[in-house]
C-alpha cells in the first residue's frame, strides 16, 4: 500500500513544477522564486507551530549543510526555465535521468561520505533504454 | 538543446540537495532543516535581486492577474518534503525513483495535455521506455542484493 503513496510524491512534484513554472510566466524568474520561498517559508513555520517544535537550534552545524537552500534556488530557477520551453513531462524525465547518472557516480566513488556501491555494467542496458525513451520524447 | 542540458543538470543538483538535506535532517530534524533551507533560499533570492537590480514590482493590478493556485508551488514543495519524510522510509530504496517517476510522468503528460491541447504519442512511448529502463536497472540491483 505504501508503494502507491510513493507515486503520490511524484504527482505532487509534477504539480509543483507546473505551478512554479506558470507563476514565472506571470511575473518573472526572480519575483516568482521570491514568492515561492515566502509561501514555502510560511507553510513550514505553520507545520513547526503545529508540531509544537522549538525554533531554537543549539547544535553546531557545519556551514556546508546550509547550502541546501542555495541549491534550492538554483533548482527552482532551472525548473521554471525548462518547464516553459520543454513542458512538464520532458523536464521531469530529463531531471530523473540527471539524478540517476549522478547517483551512480556518487555511489561508485562513495562521495559525500556515503558507502561505496560499485557500478554494475549490466545497468548500462537500462540506461540505454532510458536514453532511447528520452530521445523519443524529444523527437516526437 | 540548451534547455535539455539544463534540465539534466537540474536533476544532478537535485541529488546533491537531497544528500545535503538528509544530513541536515539527521542533525536537527526534517522540518527545522526545511526552515533553514527556505530562510537561506529567501536570503539568496533577495541578494540576487539586489545584484541584478530586479525591482519588486508587484502592484495590485499585476498581482491580481495571477491565479491563486499558481502561488501555491512553495506550499506544495513543503508538502513534498513532509510526505517524503513519512513515506520513503517505508518502501525499498531501489523502487523509490521508479515509483516517484511513475507519478511524475503521468501527471506531466496530463499537464502537457492541458497546456498544449493534445496528448503526444512520443511522450507516452518515450515515458514507457524510461519506465522499462528504470525497472530493468532496479531488477539488476535486486538480484545483486539477493546474491
Amino acid at each position: 500500500m505504501y508503494k502507491i503513496s510513493a507515486v503520490f510524491i511524484g504527482i505532487l512534484i509534477a504539480i509543483m513544477v507546473t505551478f512554479n513554472g506558470v507563476l514565472a510566466n506571470y511575473t518573472d524568474q526572480y519575483q516568482s522564486i521570491l514568492i515561492i520561498h515566502i509561501v514555502g517559508l510560511i507553510a513550514v513555520i505553520f507545520i513547526l507551530v503545529l508540531k509544537k517544535e522549538k525554533f531554537i537550534i543549539t547544535k553546531n552545524i557545519p556551514i556546508y549543510l546550509f547550502t541546501g537552500g542555495l541549491i534550492g534556488v538554483l533548482m527552482v530557477f532551472l525548473n521554471n526555465l525548462c518547464f516553459n520551453f520543454l513542458g512538464a513531462s520532458l523536464t521531469l524525465s530529463l531531471g530523473i535521468f540527471g539524478q540517476l547518472i549522478l547517483a551512480c557516480f556518487i555511489d561508485h566513488y562513495g562521495l559525500f561520505g556515503l558507502s561505496i556501491y560499485k557500478f554494475k555494467k549490466k545497468k548500462i542496458v537500462g540506461f540505454l533504454i532510458i536514453l532511447s525513451g528520452l530521445v523519443t520524447m524529444i523527437i516526437y | 538543446m540548451l534547455y535539455i542540458i539544463l534540465a539534466v543538470l537540474c536533476g544532478c543538483i537535485t541529488i546533491i540537495s537531497m544528500i545535503i538535506n538528509s544530513h541536515l535532517a539527521i542533525r536537527i530534524g526534517v522540518f527545522k532543516g526545511t526552515l533553514i533551507n527556505y530562510i537561506v533560499g529567501l536570503t539568496t533570492t533577495l541578494l540576487l535581486m539586489i545584484i541584478v537590480k530586479s525591482s519588486v514590482n508587484l502592484s495590485y493590478s499585476s498581482f491580481s492577474k495571477i491565479p491563486v493556485w499558481a502561488l501555491l508551488g512553495g506550499m506544495i514543495g513543503v508538502a513534498v518534503v513532509a510526505s517524503s519524510n513519512v513515506i520513503l522510509p517505508k518502501i525499498p530504496t531501489i523502487y523509490t525513483t521508479l515509483l516517484i517517476f511513475i507519478g511524475q510522468l503521468f501527471t506531466g503528460i496530463i499537464i502537457d495535455y492541458f497546456m498544449v491541447g493534445f496528448i503526444s504519442k512520443g511522450k507516452i512511448i518515450g515515458g514507457l521506455l524510461i519506465l522499462l529502463g528504470l525497472l530493468y536497472n532496479s531488477n539488476v540491483e535486486k538480484k545483486e542484493l539477493i546474491l
